[in-house]
């Protein structure tokens, strides 16, 4: 009897299905016709019909197969001297059963340990050999005894273990209410254990209280080397492999830093995870507490967080049933601790493997000497070295990216071992390349609003993405796929240049991001437009894009995507049902869009999309959320709109919200705070800016306030960009106010924002920032009497605006970068005595300005913009000896704000600033010509 | 991206060929039949005879019940947990042998006795050929299933998929003669 390959299988099976169809006798007719037709086909048909009739006969397969008939089992064959007595335990690696010796010549129960049927090649047998060679080298009382191992006829590899019948032994040491020292006690046989082990120059890697268990009698075992690694076998590639498999395979609550990170694994592993068993027999705590909920929650609290010293952690609800089964009480338990069992169990827990016990028999020397009351060798930590220690906490960056890239290259290399293997293989590790991928965008989530993350972020995505990308090379792409990969793209594109939050500043890179995330998405949603994930990335690619023209400055740009967006809000929110996280989203979006329309100066728009975000309904605790920013934005359309009073009630409940919502040190939302500040300032009083309510003293504060949050933020993170932009613009705000009373403390202002703008990778924004510092700065400068140097930082403020495509241009918006730095050109003209140069370029900057198309009359930044302008040409035409033309700009400035004076109560109040701008600064003309 | 996809979410992705779906709908599968047979035992405290057509139907009743109108239609979650189905005996089979004495659930048909049952080492040849054919012709493969290993009538099925029963005994009978061939020729190898 011969196989039949899929392809014959194919062909024949029509054939099959008729003849089956038609009864025994028509069956013999038509089978001679078709062999006439087809005789190779007939001959192979006429074959499986006769198999057809046989296994109907022996009533193949109609059965059940559940009682299977004794006389075959496994039993019969023997495992090794052992029959099976009952299952124990099972596991992804395969099943354990209990078994006892057959033969009678001993009373001894076993555990045998079964690898499953799955796991039957490649890295799972590896592993399971591995544990027998492990084994075999070990023989000592506290270790599970390696009696025996082989492969079933079946072809099932096992292992006969000891078979350990008892409790974990935290479970074992609360049943029997030991006291401290019995448990330290029993804790010293699994270190002797551990130590036997790594005299064998063997780390088992997993240590854990379900790992060690104490059987009635009292006897500790260290069970389970599954993991176990041999470390003399570094060089071997399947070891390799295997690493990887076995960090994966780890306990995260157990592992120690270097196992989260990739660090390399030594004994020191090892003596990690016994000071975290010890902590828990010591306080019935896990030292990073019980509170993990995501896995970026994990990896911080293993890496970065400083674990409660033991006689803190008994501090519980549960406090006196804790000290009870210490056969203690609480208060007497807390003194125990104190004092050298705090050190020694620190010393164990030292983030740095090389800060820990040598071995883990100087661990066990400790607590002997402890146990003896002798001095112990560890030191307690002392002031200074706690500082450090927190000092060192910005080591996570770089430990969090070489745990992505670790775990990631490690799915990689394995999803290639297998490539070259069977197909089902291969598709497995498809899926799983594909769902670490996936966790990590999610990651990327999770630590985004944690400071310092940046650069990781960066790693994490572009890792991800890359991964995403290489699966969908070679195979067509399903539509999950193609969406996941656009929403890498998305989080790439994020931390390149999310204005919004920490990231890079790479914004041209992460506009082709977006586009790249769009090819994928937009197939997708042409087909299907309800479909609510592809509509939620679009939706998402749009509203970045708003900000990202509004870096570049491209203000139509910016105000095509807030419309775009807007409607793709609007049809996401009629999709059904959305989520609470999506919902935020939105709500987000509209914050955003609000914003651009701010930008754009529709201030109508500003509050339609405001109240639209309002509108969202969050539920419950997270109603609140984005209130504080969408009230920002309120804040500043009323402002914009001459309600000034209005304007800081509002921004002040804004920042009321935004002080609670900051408070969880979410980096975006510590940004959206110092903004908030920076908007109650610029109502109370920006100088040389829009109008305001001119308590600039008030407004110095708030200013001051948004520059700490911001200088926190780069602080914490070298990579971010965003931090040290908002460092020059406020910084710029506090220099401007400063220079007009102490123009050195302003310099240092100036100096000290520049030199943070320029930490940051060069583009467009950080020229415009930069451009915009140094024209402030200059004003600064020739009040100190260094006008060379002030001419100079006008000229390299122009250089930058040019190499950000903002200068030379023929129009020039009111209050924008090139407009101060024009207007800074013009005020050196007039301030040096250039009167005729300061005549034509303020001349130039006022025709600039009409080019871009003000709206004085309606727009009050617009009116107040102009009005200045005039303000300060008329004065310097009088000086020209020209009052003609000066009285007819005054005529115009008088009407403009006559017209203002019909539709705001305190337009007399604005001339008044507008006029003592240029007082002001005569004032210091003054001062500097005596 | 959610975890917690419900079974119809879990479902539909199998079916669109997601294999991390497939693999996590077993696994929910597996464990409700599984948490079923447990239950059983507990209530009664003895050994239970539970037939895997049983099993199966109040798998479906429950875990209906539980999901709601969101639940996916009943031929194919039966699809499904027939596969799971297949497992859970191959692992039975496996430990029945093994056992001594009691403690276990046992696992029953409901149709009599037989004596040329297959071993265990023959049904997982049985299954990883039922996984060959699964890949050319899946309604085979899942009426194997159905039928073997839940022990659902040819009217069983016939009405869950809304076709005759001669068409399901044609079917059954096809797809016998491809495992036979299946199997034996991987014996003899």
């Amino acid at each position: 009897m011969s196989t039949l390959s899929p392809g014959q299988w194919q062909e024949i099976s029509p054939y099959l299905d008729h003849a089956l169809s038609l009864s025994e006798e028509e069956r013999g007719v038509w089978l001679q016709s078709f062999r006439l037709e087809k005789p190779e086909l007939a001959e192979v048909l006429q074959q499986l019909l006769e198999e057809h009739r046989v296994l109907a006969d022996e009533h193949f397969l109609e059965r059940m197969p559940i009682r299977v008939a004794s006389g075959l089992s496994m039993l019969d064959q023997k495992i090794g001297a052992y029959s099976l007595i009952s299952l124990i335990g099972q596991g992804g690696m395969g099943s354990v059963w209990l078994a006892e010796r057959s033969d009678g010549r001993f009373e001894r129960r076993v555990a045998v340990k079964f690898l499953r049927f799955a796991m039957t090649s490649g890295v799972g047998a590896e592993r399971f050999k591995r544990e027998g060679k492990i084994l075999g080298q070990l023989t000592h009382p506290h270790i599970a005894e390696l009696m025996d191992a082989g492969v079933t006829p079946n072809g099932e590899a096992y292992l006969v273990l000891e078979y350990v019948e008892g409790l974990p032994i935290d479970q074992y040491c609360d049943q029997q209410k030991l006291d401290v020292d019995a448990r330290i006690r029993l804790f010293l046989d699994v270190v002797s254990a551990v130590a036997h082990a790594h005299a064998n120059l063997i780390v088992h890697r997993d240590i854990k209280p379900s790992n060690v268990m104490v059987r009635s009698d009292g006897q500790v075992k260290l069970l389970d080397f599954g993991i176990a690694k041999l470390l003399a076998e570094d060089t071997n590639p399947a070891a390799t492999l295997l690493t990887v498999e076995g960090r994966a395979a780890m306990t995260p609550q157990f592992a120690a830093p270097e196992q989260v990170t990739g660090e390399s694994i030594t004994t020191a592993t090892d003596v990690y995870a016994l000071g975290v068993v010890l902590y828990l027999l010591l306080t019935g705590q896990h030292p990073a507490g019980h509170r993990l909920h995501s896995a970026a929650e994990l990896v911080k609290a293993v890496i970065e967080s400083e674990p409660p010293h033991p006689s803190d952690a008994t501090a519980s609800a549960e406090a006196k049933e804790l000290a009870e089964k210490r056969a203690s009480t609480p208060e007497k338990l807390r003194r125990q601790l104190r004092g050298d069992l705090n050190t020694i169990v620190g010393k164990t827990l030292k983030k740095i493997p090389a800060e820990r016990y040598g071995s883990a028999t100087a661990l066990a020397d400790d607590l002997r000497r402890y146990l003896k009351h002798e001095p112990i060798s560890a030191r307690p930590d002392t002031l200074t070295y706690r500082a450090a220690k927190f000092a060192r906490r910005n080591r996570t960056v770089v430990i969090l990216t070489a745990t992505a890239i670790l775990l990631v290259i490690g799915s990689l290399s394995a999803g290639l071992y297998v490539a070259n293997r069977e197909r089902r293989i291969a598709e497995r590790r498809f899926a799983e390349v594909r769902q670490l991928s996936n966790k990590f965008i999610a990651l990327d989530n999770d630590i985004r609003g944690l400071p310092g993350s940046t650069q990781v972020r960066m790693r994490i995505v572009t890792d991800s993405l890359q991964y995403l990308n290489s699966l969908s090379r070679g195979a067509p792409i399903d539509q999950d796929l193609a969406l996941e990969i656009a929403y890498a793209y998305v989080r790439v594109a994020h931390a390149q240049g999310d204005p919004t939050s920490p990231n890079l500043g790479q914004f041209a890179d992460a506009e082709a991001s977006l586009n790249n995330a769009a090819r994928f998405v937009d197939p997708i949603l042409a087909k299907d437009p309800q479909n609510q994930r592809a509509l939620f990335i679009t939706t998402t690619i749009a509203h970045d894009r708003i900000n990202l023209a509004d870096t570049r400055g491209d203000r139509v740009e910016e105000l095509r995507d807030a419309r775009e967006a807007a409607s793709l809000v609007e049809r996401f929110m009629s999709t059904r049902p959305v989520a609470v996280n999506d919902l935020y989203s939105m709500r987000y979006f509209y914050v955003n869009i609000a914003g651009a329309f701010y930008t754009g100066r529709e201030f109508d728009k500003v509050i339609r999309y405001s109240q639209r975000a309002l509108d969202i309904a969050l539920p419950g605790s997270r109603a609140n959320d984005l209130r504080g920013a969408i009230l920002a934005n309120l804040a500043a359309a009323q402002w914009q709109s001459g309600d000034f009073d209005g304007a800081l009630k509002t921004a002040r409940e804004s920042i009321e919200f935004q002080q609670a919502e900051a408070a969880g040190g979410h980096a975006s939302l510590r940004i959206n705070l110092a903004n908030a500040y920076d908007l109650e300032g610029m109502i109370l009083g920006r100088q040389d800016a829009e109008p305001s309510l001119g308590r600039t003293r008030e407004a110095l504060a708030d200013f001051q306030k948004a520059l700490d949050i911001a200088e926190d933020l780069a602080n914490k993170d070298s990579a971010d960009y965003l931090g040290r932009h908002n460092i020059a613009v406020f910084g710029l705000e506090v220099g401007n106010i400063l220079r007009h009373k102490d123009p050195k403390k302003a310099r240092e202002v100036y100096e000290h924002s520049l030199a943070r703008i320029r930490e940051a990778k060069p583009n467009a924004s950080t020229q415009r920032d930069e451009a915009e510092l140094l024209a402030g700065s200059s004003y600064a400068l020739r009040w100190l009497g260094r006008e060379n140097d002030a001419k100079q930082f006008l000229d390299r403020a122009l250089e930058l605006l040019h190499a950000a495509q903002r200068y030379p241009a023929d129009k020039v918006e009111p209050m924008s970068d090139t407009y101060d730095a024009l207007r800074g050109q013009a005020d050196d003209y007039a301030e040096t005595g250039q009167t005729a140069k300061a005549v034509g370029a303020y001349q130039q900057l006022l025709d600039k300005i009409v080019a871009w198309g003000p709206d004085p009359r309606n727009d009050l930044r617009d009116a107040t913009c102009i009005s200045r302008t005039w303000t300060a040409l008329a004065d310097l035409l009088r000086r020209a000896r020209r009052p003609e033309e000066a009285g007819r700009l005054e005529a115009q400035r008088t009407d403009l704000w006559n017209h203002w004076n019909g539709k705001l109560r305190n337009a007399q109040a604005l001339l008044r600033q507008s006029l003592s701008q240029v007082a002001s600064r005569k004032a210091f003309l003054g001062v500097s010509q005596h | 991206m959610g975890s917690t996809s419900s079974l119809s979410t879990l479902i539909e992705a199998a079916e669109r060929g997601d294999l991390s779906a497939a693999d996590a709908l077993f696994s929910v599968l597996y464990s409700e039949l599984h948490g079923i047979a447990k239950r059983e035992l507990a209530r009664q405290g003895v050994p239970v005879s539970l037939g895997a057509t049983t099993l199966l139907h109040q798998a479906y009743i429950e875990m209906a019940e539980r999901e709601g109108i969101s639940f996916p239609d009943r031929a194919r979650f039966m699809g499904y947990a027939a596969r799971v189905m297949r497992g859970l005996i191959i692992d039975h089979a496996r430990r029945r042998q093994a056992q001594k004495r009691g403690g276990q659930f046992e696992l029953t048909s409901a149709e009599t006795e037989f004596e040329r049952a297959p071993i265990d080492r023959d049904l997982s040849r049985i299954s990883e050929a039922l996984d060959e054919l699964a890949k050319t012709e899946p309604p085979l493969a899942e009426l194997v299933d159905l039928k073997f290993f839940c022990g659902l009538t040819f009217a069983e099925i016939a009405s869950l998929r809304d076709i005759s029963e001669r068409t399901v005994q044609r079917q059954w009978e096809k797809a016998r003669i491809y495992l036979h061939r299946s199997v034996r020729t991987n014996l003899e190898i």
